[in-house]
């Protein structure tokens, strides 16, 4: 080969390697990126009034008087839309009434047909439906058609054209107030519905920004292209709606939306702390991360004092042999296992056969979490132990120190910040596991618990709830803010420690240096 | 010598106390040593325990449903009377989804541990290493997330665009540098310094086309893909590889830290460059290193759960082809995640102990890996010291 050949593969080797290493950065930033620029949207957000209301309403938070006011200008606001609604009833019922007063005369005969026609007209009054009126009429204008009398014929059409102008918006009236709805809350004569998510409209101005949009156009999908897949194709609603009274609340919400929300720049910080409201419609992750905090403290109270001894006596007292090089093979081995068999034993060995609590349990999640993060915590500890100097040993010894005063006054006092270092990372890997505490201690909705139920309750937890949420949750689109900060907070959490552990890292090694 | 003489004074002194006192400290010491030698066991030993509760819950579907269904067929439908239990199609998931992060996930690391131990400068290094470590310390459900709710979106809406890219950014350097070393190879035979450089032009520009062509081609090929859904095997694989990266990247740089500085310097004292120096004598060297590595982020890539569930679509079938990872499929970590939440309270039945069969299969591949790792890293330690 020559050598410019060599020179432009030893080049190209380099960059490779450059390459993997930048595409490892970009893969990091592609992953953060998203999850804290809209996670921060969980806590920092244009807040409309009906958050405000929530919040007075749930948490009894925020100035009533204020509030009231403000209640007010955003009806003042949405009132020419509720006029609308009631000038398009009104509308309705005036040409109903004329069809009625039409089909009257046109029962005014004598014979059989009269008589079917004035039974009809008794039914369709009877008639609370708007639509079943309508379909009614359209039935009786058709069966007096058929007779094909010139002096019927005016008050058929008249019917007939009244009918063909109503149908459509009526067929569509249910979904427009449905639309309304999901925007605005309830509207004025509406009957109290009790779940939460039904009492407020909007309280995010992103998601009435979205709503906004499913107001205005109908969603439907194109599969005229039958090879490929359907197409989504939005129609505006107000074509449905030419020539009522409805037609200018389209313009209304387009134009007056944010004087119906009165949206505002908001940080709710208690999202950390708060409970959620209607299967976390509303309100915060406080019991997820309460959740998490037990299991993860539980967690370390069981592995932290285990693994610091399992580290001493592999550090200080074993002797090169079978026993021991077979224990470290079991400790790596237990390194190696799948987290969700950890799950399975947790559920096998902690809950179904020495029962540590009837179900699922704070307490059985944090042993089997323990046992997951045992080997990291062993692996730590021993390596900084073994870090210490030789010279402060041969020093505490020869002080007339014995061995274990030795280990208890010297050794670990030397070693503690690289111990902290393996602690400190272990936690952020217990907070973050979600496999082992599937079967042995999360549900998916629960009340923060009271320090004294971890023994015998059940609790969400972040990890837990981030899939829920994200994949069983029955409207997964409408809280994603709050997956997203549920994941935010959970990597933050995790981000933190790891930060702190290589602050610590940074400070030993300075130390050691001088 | 000072330290021994210390030693001994030290010993000296317990020449001075009584036979008794002696016989306590001396007792006090063993129950000390026996107190840390217990507690450690139990540490270690926990892992039987584990072996021994999974085995237990297993082998009830073993002796009521034996392996040939289980080994064997695809149909899965535990909750059917009676039940069918063939999870071949699911173990050919779990391969599938590990063979493509290894795929994924060894290239790039070797890359990169390579890169972090022989061509970055020191203060390089130390901004690479915390990205590493943030890497390894996000959540796996944190992945698992980012893969459903990101990924999947948009391998399912711009699939094409994004596999266009990465198809360009993969191939067009290594078929440029491909050409380049071929044109040279084919003309090294030519001997006469005159006809040399136009038979090489000539070389490469026939190389060239030919690569052009393979370029487009792929692209083509690419571009004629129809992607059903983000939530396959493909987005599932990328995101595993991506999670086993840091491993396979910290055990691969000691491996190669391990080589030593004297087999690097006698390479580049014979005149090898940078590249022929890692290619033909640091990484044979720390070959057995990284294939621990290797086997090290196939037990990561195997054993997580949360990505996998969220985002391989969970479809228990065998791709057809069987390399299609455009399609959905289904792993024994999803399998048993998912499955346990209807099955444990029918504790006891073949739904539930079937269960346990699968982590029990996930359970000894692990442990094998793990014994092959540590095998070939304790081998390599004792080439390195010359055994």
């Amino acid at each position: 080969m020559r050598l410019s050949t060599r020179k432009l593969l030893d080049r190209a080797f380099s960059s490779v390697g450059v390459f993997a290493i930048v595409l490892m950065g970009l893969a990091l930033a592609a992953i953060l990126t998203p999850m804290f620029q809209r996670g921060i949207g969980a806590f920092v957000f244009r807040a409309t009034v009906e958050h405000r209301r929530q919040m007075l309403d749930l948490f009894g938070r925020g100035d009533r008087a204020a509030l009231t006011a403000e209640i007010e200008s955003t009806r003042a606001a949405r009132q020419p839309v509720f006029d609308a609604l009631i000038a398009y009833r009104g509308e309705q019922s005036a040409a109903i009434g004329e069809a009625l007063a039409a089909a009257e005369r046109l029962g005014r005969r004598g014979d059989l047909l009269g008589r079917r026609i004035q039974r009809a007209l008794d039914r369709i009054r009877a008639l609370g439906d708007f639509k079943q009126r309508l379909d009614m009429l359209d039935r009786l204008q058709d069966m007096v058609r058929q007779q094909n009398e010139p002096e019927t014929r005016a008050d058929v059409d008249l019917i007939a054209g009244i009918v063909r102008r109503l149908a459509v918006p009526a067929e569509h009236y249910g979904a427009f107030t449905e639309a309304l709805r999901d925007l605005l809350g309830p509207l004025p004569r509406d009957e109290e519905r009790i779940l939460p998510r039904f009492r407020y409209g909007q309280a995010r101005w992103d998601r009435a920004l979205v709503k906004r949009h499913a107001f205005l156009f109908v969603e439907s999908w194109d599969y005229s292209d039958a090879s490929g897949m359907g197409r989504q194709v939005f129609t505006p609603r107000r074509t449905l709606f030419e020539d009522t009274a409805l037609e200018p609340v389209f313009d209304l919400i387009e134009q007056n939306l944010e004087d119906m929300l009165k949206p505002r720049l908001t940080f709710y910080g208690r999202f950390l702390t708060d409970h959620s409201v209607d299967a976390h419609f509303f309100g915060g992750i406080g019991p997820e991360a309460l959740g998490t905090f037990y299991l993860t403290l539980g967690a370390m109270l069981f592995a932290v004092p285990l693994g610091i001894i399992a580290a001493i006596y592999f550090a200080e007292y074993a002797r090169p042999g079978r026993t021991v090089s077979l224990l470290r093979s079991c400790v790596s081995t237990l390194a190696g296992v799948p987290s969700i068999v950890f799950g399975l034993f947790g559920l096998a060995f902690f809950i179904n056969t020495i029962r540590v609590s009837p179900s699922k349990s704070v307490l059985a999640g944090s042993l089997t979490l323990g046992l997951l993060i045992l080997p990291t915590v062993i692996r730590a500890a021993e390596e900084a132990l073994l870090a210490v100097p030789r010279a402060y040993k041969e020093a505490a010894m020869g002080l007339g120190a014995g061995r274990w005063r030795t280990v208890l006054t010297v050794m670990l006092p030397a070693a503690l910040p690289g111990i902290l270092t393996g602690i400190v990372i272990s936690m952020g890997r217990a907070a973050g596991e979600t496999a082992p505490i599937i079967f042995t201690a999360a549900v998916s909705v629960g009340a923060a618990l009271n320090p004294s139920e971890v023994f015998t309750h059940p609790t969400p937890a972040l990890s837990w709830n981030i899939y829920n949420l994200a994949t069983e949750h029955e409207a997964v689109d409408e809280i994603r803010h709050v997956q997203y900060g549920m994941v935010t907070t959970l990597v933050g959490i995790v981000l933190l420690l790891n930060v702190t552990a290589i602050w610590i890292r940074a400070r030993i090694s300075k130390k050691l240096r001088g | 010598m000072q330290t021994l003489h210390i030693g001994n004074t030290a010993r000296g002194d317990n020449l001075i106390l009584s036979a008794r006192a002696r016989w306590r400290r001396k007792l006090a010491g063993a129950l000390g040593q026996g107190t840390l030698f217990a507690v450690t066991s139990v540490a270690a030993l926990a892992v039987l325990f584990i072996f021994y509760f999974i085995a237990r819950d297993a082998l009830p579907f073993f002796r009521s449903r034996g392996l040939v269904e289980f080994l064997t067929q695809s149909d899965w439908y535990p909750s059917k009377v009676p039940g069918h239990f063939g999870a071949k199609a699911i173990f050919v998931g779990s391969a599938l989804v590990t063979l493509g992060s290894v795929l994924v996930a060894v290239p790039l690391g070797v890359a990169a541990a390579v890169c972090l131990s022989d061509v970055l400068p020191f203060s390089a290094r130390q901004i690479v290493k915390p990205v590493i470590e943030i890497l390894a310390a996000i959540p796996s459900v944190a992945y698992g997330f980012f893969a459903l709710v990101v990924f999947a979106p948009l391998l399912q809406d711009q699939g094409n665009r994004v596999l266009a890219i990465a198809w360009w950014i993969l191939a067009a350097p290594t078929l440029f540098l491909l050409v380049m070393v071929l044109g040279d190879l084919a003309t090294n035979g030519i001997k006469s310094p005159r006809l040399r450089p136009p038979a090489r032009l000539a070389a490469t520009v026939l190389f060239g086309a030919g690569a052009a062509v393979l370029l487009l081609a792929g692209a083509r090929g690419i571009h004629g893909l129809t992607i059903v859904t983000g939530t396959n095997a493909l987005n599932v694989s990328i995101i595993l590889g991506i999670m086993a990266l840091p491993t396979v990247v910290s055990v691969s740089e000691d491996a190669l830290q391990a080589a030593g500085r004297d087999l690097r310097e006698g390479s580049y004292a014979l005149g090898a460059t940078r590249a022929e120096t890692i290619c033909k004598t640091i990484l044979p060297a720390a070959s057995s290193g990284i294939l621990a590595a290797a086997m090290l982020g196939t037990m990561r890539a195997l054993g997580e759960t949360m990505v996998v569930w969220m985002a391989s679509g969970n479809a228990a079938q065998i791709p057809s082809p069987i390399y299609n990872y455009l399609m959905p499929v289904r792993t024994l970590t999803a399998t048993i995640a998912g499955d346990m939440g209807e099955a444990d309270h029918v504790t006891g039945s073949d739904r539930y102990h079937v269960l346990f069969a699968m982590g029990l299969c996930l359970l000894a591949f692990s442990f094998v890996c793990n014994l092959i790792a540590e095998w070939v890293v304790a081998r390599q330690r004792r080439k390195l010291r010359g055994e």
